[in-house]
């Protein structure tokens, strides 16, 4: 890998721009001060380093930024994402996503493809101050094409492994900037059962934005239709292929619209922004990821949300006191519907075996002849949140002070209506089946408050110099866990059925109920010090952390469930962890290193996920010849070990991948290959116990693509 | 002495509404009761308390039914289950109601249940006190309980 590294030293003239120029331009979103004198650490991405390591989804950026790692497995609606030791599998994300400054609300639209990507930013560690709600690992701010940015019309178009094609392009037009893209893939994972690939994708993104003024406007809409959860089963310490026979796939239409105004007056700048965010979306999903006929779930949801912000700043930079206050809201209401499908064997498996075992066989058995069993499980679920905040920062000679609070309150709603229907016979007593029905209808609310206060220093050693030290929090939405209903239908209608035959368990089955299905908020306490050197073309910067995680979000198996898993607050942890990133540009290359360590742990045990070392490298070098470029690149990226469960006896050790990048640029179109995972590295992105049943999902295999892109 | 005269009347009318005569037998009347099930198992009694018991007359008085709540057969059954006795044959007399009935098939876990025929049912309700025995397939059992 090394070798590789040292192979790409090569030869040419680059067509984008110059990356740590780029990044000094680059200012986070409602900080007052440049991202240079922010008091917490950041990560930039640029455009360049975007398009070169073929960074357009969230799971990408994995590594490159320190302590991140978002793995890539299950479907566009996972998100899953790790930052300094946070992070779970299910439920609310740990990482404030802003697209354009518009905060996107629901996790299942945090993976879609990007499409004229300017920067990536991400302010690292809890963030709650001044973004609220799930900013408590940090925030990721994507910055698109603007009119102002004033670019030539570029396209671009792809072709690689799996018949993949990638196209897109982008274009600015007077007040008006335009950019789509689409992507196509077969898929990399065969499915055994039905020799086919199981995660093909076809996706669509477009958005467009207009500004005029202190006015602007975007809107943005993607569509993709893929498949997906690629889980193999593993038996005895041997991994066996996917093999799955029901359907499984993911589908989803999203759109956002925003609109943004900024008001000035000679002291201060009022802005205004508001979105409307809809989401539909539908999972199928082969529950118990074999071939057997167990169990399936469709999960179907439309989400609407309206989010509005005000924030109030100072005019005048220069000033000692730059403070920032602001309102946030938002309402969202979700409908969702997610029917479980009992089939044939899994009414066998998961229903009557259970409800037999406890009945003594001399008296006779229960039976449901029915070949499947749906549980409907539907759900309105109403969420609303309303904060005020305020930021002030003080410039006293070399020192930046920072104190904020933030006072957030957010409340939800879940109705639900759920009904199992099926028909039962007890043998040898009823002589014909008989329809049964079990409704479950009810309602849950929940309200919590949240403060959310910052104290940071940062002092400038110099002009290229800078310490600073941080203490904030961050908190992670609570919610409720819609997943379990299922679960608790199965109970209920155990327990209705046994009650309607007149027989009794001595031992009462155990089960959540609706009541409890609901998680409060997770906090996190952030005491960090770092500094950040940067000068010329050189920018470094390195941070140590201390995190103390309260009411810890984890995923459990309840008591009694047999199939479900939910989110309860059971626990507290602690994170320690340091971070250092250099980019470097002497000259001809590029170099760039990231490097994360986090010890995370919860009564004496690592947290499971979450690996103890992300590490990124990237060489490269640009050849001048005549009028065209040749860039070589290579890129390192590492992640693990990780542990598996909460009982670390299942480990992934730390494992590498190989990507590189030749491109042949000229005046106005750019010629390249990329790789990716060019050493077939075999690496897992997940591990999970369902019905006792093992499974593992695989990295991607290596990936060849090339690739043209044209400015007009 | 007319008023006089009516309140004796009307006395009389009331207590001749409200005393029973005392040669008529006893009506059968739904009822549930609490009390004491015994089965002998392995030849010792096996008592169960607190259980339920449900007697509906039909409605021509002569037959009625016994639903026993969560009875358990032997002590080492891991779940109780709900039996109705039907068909038993209720004879009053001016102080109890008198209940019998033998092979008669009990109704359990949704159908008929011969396993547990009962024979040789033999019982009584007296004021607010009902005790039976009786034999589920093999098992002697009885009951003893009060009005709930």
């Amino acid at each position: 890998m090394i070798g590789a590294l040292i192979l790409s030293i090569a030869i040419l003239t680059t067509p984008v721009k110059d990356t740590v120029l780029q990044e000094a331009r680059i200012t986070a979103l409602k900080e007052t001060v440049p991202v240079a004198q922010m008091a917490s650490s950041v990560s930039i991405v640029g455009s360049q380093l975007l398009q070169y390591s073929g960074t357009y989804r969230p799971n990408s950026l994995s590594a490159i930024v320190p302590g991140l790692y978002i793995p890539d497995y299950g479907a566009s609606l996972t998100s899953t994402i790790y930052m300094r030791g946070l992070g779970s599998r299910m439920e609310n994300p740990v990482l404030g996503l802003y697209v354009d400054g518009i905060p996107v609300l629901d996790k299942n639209a945090y993976d879609f493809d990007w499409e004229a990507v300017q920067s990536a930013t991400l302010l690292r560690g809890p963030q709650g101050t001044l973004y609220g709600r799930n900013a408590m690992g940090g925030v990721l701010s994507l910055r698109t094409l603007s009119p102002s940015d004033g670019a030539r019309p570029s396209f671009f178009l792809e072709y690689g492994t799996a018949n993949t094609v990638r196209t897109g392009g982008s274009w600015t037009a007077g007040n008006h900037a335009f950019s789509a893209t689409f992507r196509h893939t077969d898929g990399f994972f065969l499915n055994a059962f039905k020799n086919a690939l199981c995660d093909p994708y076809n996706g669509f993104s477009t958005r467009w934005k207009w500004e005029k003024g202190n006015l602007s406007t975007v809107l943005n809409v993607s569509f993709s239709d893929e498949g997906g959860f690629a889980y193999g089963q593993v038996i005895d310490g041997k991994e066996l292929p996917v093999n799955y026979n029901d359907e499984a796939g993911y589908r989803r239409l999203s759109a956002l619209a925003g609109i943004k105004y900024r008001y000035r007056t000679p002291e201060w700048i009022w802005d205004f922004n508001a979105s409307l965010q809809f989401l539909a979306d539908n999972m199928r999903m082969d529950q118990d990821y074999t071939e057997r006929s167990i169990f399936t779930l469709q999960q179907k949801q439309i989400s609407d949300a309206f989010t509005g912000e005000v924030l109030l700043r100072r005019e005048d930079k220069s000033a000692t006191w730059q403070p920032t206050t602001g309102f946030f809201g938002f309402y969202r209401l979700n409908a969702l519907s997610a029917p479980v499908l009992f089939k044939r064997e899994g009414i066998e498996q998961l229903i009557l075996n259970n409800a037999n075992k406890n009945i003594p066989a001399d008296i006779g058995y229960l039976s449901i002849p029915d070949q499947e069993m749906p549980i409907y499980s539907d759900f309105l679920i109403g969420s609303w949140n309303a904060a005020l905040f305020h930021e002030s920062v003080f410039r006293l000679g070399s020192w930046l002070l920072t104190a904020g609070l933030r006072l957030d309150y957010e409340g939800a709603r879940m109705v639900y209506d759920c009904l199992a229907q099926l028909s039962y016979q007890f043998i040898p007593t009823m002589k014909a089946a008989k329809p049964f029905e079990v409704p479950y209808r009810g309602g849950v609310t929940h309200h919590y408050f949240q403060v959310l206060p910052k104290l940071s220093a940062l002092y400038e050693a110099g002009s290229h110099l800078r310490f600073f030290g941080t203490i904030s929090k961050g908190y992670r939405a609570g919610g409720f866990n819609t997943q379990i209903f299922s679960d608790i239908l199965q109970y209920q209608t155990m327990s209705a059925l046994m009650k309607d035959l007149g027989v009794y368990l001595d031992k009462e089955m155990v089960s959540v109920v609706a009541g409890n299905t609901e998680y409060d908020p997770e906090k996190a306490w952030n005491f960090e010090l770092g500094a950040r050197y940067g000068k010329g073309n050189l920018r470094a910067d390195t941070a140590v952390y201390w995190l103390e995680v309260r009411d810890q979000q984890l995923t459990v198996f309840p008591p009694g469930m047999t199939t479900g898993r939910m989110m309860t607050n059971a626990g507290r942890s602690r994170s320690l962890g340091a971070e250092a990133q250099v980019n470097w540009q002497p000259g001809q290359w590029r170099l760039r290193a990231s490097y994360g360590y986090c010890h995370a742990t919860m009564e004496g045990k690592y947290l499971p996920y979450v690996p103890a070392h992300t590490l990124y490298l990237q060489s490269g070098y640009r050849f001048d010849l005549g009028k065209a470029r040749l860039t070589l690149d290579a890129f390192l990226r590492g992640a693990g070990p990780f542990w598996w469960n909460e009982e670390n006896t299942l480990r992934e050790p730390f494992t590498m991948q190989l990507d590189t990048r030749i491109g042949l640029a000229f005046s106005r179109f750019e010629l390249y290959l990329r790789g990716q995972n060019l050493t077939n590295a075999a690496t897992h992105t997940f591990y999970f116990k369902s019905m006792g049943n093992e499974f593992l999902a695989n990295g991607k295999p290596r990936i060849l693509i090339t690739g043209i892109s044209f400015s007009i | 002495m007319k008023l006089t005269n009516l309140i004796f009347a009307t006395s009389a009318l009331l207590l001749m509404a409200c005393n029973k005569p005392a040669d008529e037998p006893l009506v059968p009347e739904e009822a549930n009761y609490v009390g004491t099930v015994t089965v002998i198992y392995q030849d010792a009694p096996y008592d169960t308390e607190d259980i339920e018991v449900n007697f509906t007359p039909a409605q021509d008085g002569k037959t009625g039914s016994l639903t026993i709540y969560k009875i358990r057969f032997v002590p080492q059954m891991p779940v109780t289950i709900d039996v109705t006795i039907p068909d038993i044959d209720l004879t009053s007399t001016t102080e109890q109601i008198n209940l019998s009935c033998t092979n008669v098939i009990p109704l359990a876990m949704g159908g008929e249940y011969p396993r547990y025929t009962v024979t040789d049912l033999q019982g009584s309700i007296v004021g607010k006190e009902i005790s039976f025995s009786l034999n589920f397939g093999t098992v002697p059992t009885s009951y003893r309980g009060s009005v709930k």
